[in-house]
């Protein structure tokens, strides 16, 4: 087989785990706050797009104009309820935080969703497009990339021109000096768990259509966000961007040479190989750790 | 006055088995109830005392049970306390790989790290051939000295032992050198550094202590349930029980896991055994036939990591030190 075959495929899903890290890059960089919750806003991104295809037959791409505001607004109030009381305890006091609130979802969503595994069937879901030499690019990850791409460009565009990116990079690099230059740090958490959730739903929804939706679903992407988040330097958007493609390819390579299975034990262990060569990820500052 | 109340939760303790030894139900939940207490108190060395908090447990607890029940499996007659020692062995090595790559660094990393090492554990445990897979592990027969291992005395006991062990070591560390050093470590890590306090060092042991407790309870649980599997020893679950645990009855504090068992697993068991659905019904409050009778009775036996989640949630917000930390707030 082609060594293209998997670099190409693990590039198209490495996109979409991207997204989910940089929403926990964003929420790490501005608040200071590890969100274990973020998996479990994935899996209701991942239930969002099947209920809008099943019940309101709307395609789940096309139906990111309902989740993103929908999914940001849940956010928003999720910072203004509960994690902004806990912004200056202890980090284990805020990880609990996110722990107990990750664990209400995603066992509210399995007592009204069932353990059953959905699938979103779309037309098409198995078709795929084929490249010369052999190599042959699912069409429903293909579209997840460039709406990966596209989301890309407009955070980038909003965090790196507009007067709240600005203000949200500023509390990200000082939260008193911002506070002191009259930035309303409180609305910029509230506003950057509200994009981090926005994030991680639209992750979810454009992997739904190619992955089992289970209301556990969560967990194992929690884990894999916050490796790209290491891996990329916590609190590094565009480190989160480059970390999530390369574990992608990392997992799609394992899976061609050597076995499914053991792909997200891989994944781990460079996480422990990045803690133990370089803490403050590749494009973190050094003495961050 | 302290030391009598200890002599009578200790009485009360040890008679316990004879009082209720006709009942195989109470004396299940008591062995549950002293094996989170003991595992939350071992948690509650290194998070509470150290102050770096564990989220991957399990893999201790995992490693005792697992390496104990595969070499019963394939040595049967072998002493389960060579097994038991050689579970510490394996946990320790799990830890001190932990320990070397993560105490050097500050901050967000331990907790991170200690869930990643955990989840290699479990992901390892279930694609290797020799530890069961998926299936996991069924022990058929185990005898020790003679003692009856099908009744389930000797297990209270067993428990009981380790928690005392526990909470001795715990005692100590308030009063020891490593203690204090521990304790400094936890409130000001600079500090400690700045005054020779070999950082590294100190969070290394406490880890190996906790690890080593840890994994003799995940053995003594293994010879008890005779059958264990991923889902049973090495899950997240296990290691955020083991954390609210202690975080219900109060981080830091000797007794505080204690406390937190005694409320949190009776509480999981009622859940678990639809008892409160139960109780809701004969109290009046719902009737049976009505709609919310119904989805109770179907749904609130599985919902206690829900009640979980809420309970986290609840006692972070309002009771971060705990119940006991609520009792010396008002002294």
């Amino acid at each position: 087989m082609s060594f293209l075959q998997p670099l190409l495929s693990g590039i198209l899903t490495g996109g979409v785990y991207a997204l989910a890290g940089m929403g926990m890059s964003l929420v790490f960089g501005v608040m200071n706050i590890s969100n274990f919750a973020h998996g479990d806003l994935m899996m209701l991104g991942m239930y969002m797009a099947f209920f809008a295809f099943t019940l309101l037959h709307i395609d789940p791409y096309v139906s990111l104009v309902l989740i993103i505001p929908t999914a940001f607004l849940f956010g928003f109030m999720l910072e203004k309820l509960f994690i902004n009381r806990v912004i200056h305890h202890p980090h284990q006091n805020q990880i609990l935080l996110t722990i107990g609130l990750g664990l209400i979802m995603s066992n509210t969503a399995l007592l009204a969703f069932t353990s059953d595994p959905k699938i979103l069937t779309t037309t098409y879901s198995s078709s795929a497009f084929n490249l010369p030499g052999g190599i042959s690019l699912s069409v429903p990850l293909l579209i997840s990339f460039l709406i990966t791409g596209v989301t890309i460009a407009i955070l980038y565009l909003f965090l790196a021109k507009s007067r709240t990116g600005m203000a949200l990079r500023a509390t990200s690099q000082n939260r008193e000096a911002a506070q002191l230059m009259g930035i309303n740090v409180a609305k910029m958490s509230a506003i950057a768990f509200g994009i981090g959730t926005a994030l991680a739903a639209t992750a979810g929804a454009l992997i739904a259509p190619t992955y089992y939706i289970h209301p556990l679903a969560g967990h194992s992407f929690l884990l894999k966000a916050f490796t790209i988040c290491v891996l990329g330097g916590l609190g590094s958007v565009v480190g989160a961007g480059v970390g999530g493609i390369i574990i992608g390819v990392v997992e799609a390579m394992s899976s061609t040479y050597w076995s499914t299975d053991w792909k997200d034990v891989i994944v781990f262990v460079l996480f422990l190989a990045v803690l133990l060569f370089r803490p403050q990820g590749l494009f973190g500052k050094k003495g961050g750790e | 006055m302290k030391k009598i109340a200890l002599s009578v939760i200790a009485a009360t303790a040890v008679a316990l088995p004879i009082f209720i030894g006709e009942n195989p139900y109470l004396i299940g939940i008591m062995i549950s109830v002293l094996m989170m207490a003991a595992l939350s108190s071992a948690w509650n060395i290194l998070g509470g005392y150290a102050g770096q908090y564990s989220f991957g447990h399990a893999a201790y607890f995992g490693a005792g049970a697992y390496t104990t029940l595969i070499l019963l499996t394939l040595y049967n007659s072998l002493n389960p306390l060579v097994c038991m020692a050689m579970g510490i062995v394996v946990a320790s090595i799990i830890a001190l790989i932990t320990g070397s790559i993560v105490f050097r660094l500050r901050g967000h990393y331990f907790g991170l790290a200690s869930i990643a090492v955990a989840e290699i554990v479990r992901l390892s445990v279930l694609n290797l051939e020799f530890t069961g897979g998926a299936q996991g592990i069924l022990l058929s027969d185990v005898s020790l000295w003679g003692i009856d291992l099908n009744s389930k005395n000797p297990f209270y006991y067993g428990m009981l032992l380790v928690l005392v062990v526990t909470l001795s070591i715990s005692q100590y560390l308030r009063t020891s050198k490593t203690g204090y050093y521990l304790q400094a470590i936890r409130e000001d890590q600079d500090a400690a550094a700045s005054l020779g306090i070999n950082l590294a060092f100190y969070k290394n042991k406490a880890l190996l202590i906790s690890a080593a407790l840890t994994s003799i309870l995940g053995s003594l649980y293994g010879l008890y349930i005779r059958f264990i599997d991923t889902s049973a020893v090495l899950d997240l679950r296990l290691s955020i029980e083991i954390i609210l645990t202690a975080i219900i009855g109060g981080v830091g504090t000797m007794w505080g896991p204690v406390v937190g068992a005694l409320l949190l697993v009776p509480l999981a068991e009622m859940l678990r055994s639809n008892l409160l659905g139960d109780l809701l019904v004969k109290a009046g409050l719902v009737s049976e036939t009505s709609g919310i009778g119904v989805f109770l009775k179907e749904n609130l036996a599985h919902a206690h990591v829900l009640v979980y989640g809420i309970i986290t949630v609840l006692c972070i917000l309002y009771l971060p030190k705990g119940i006991l930390g609520l009792f010396r707030r008002v002294k």
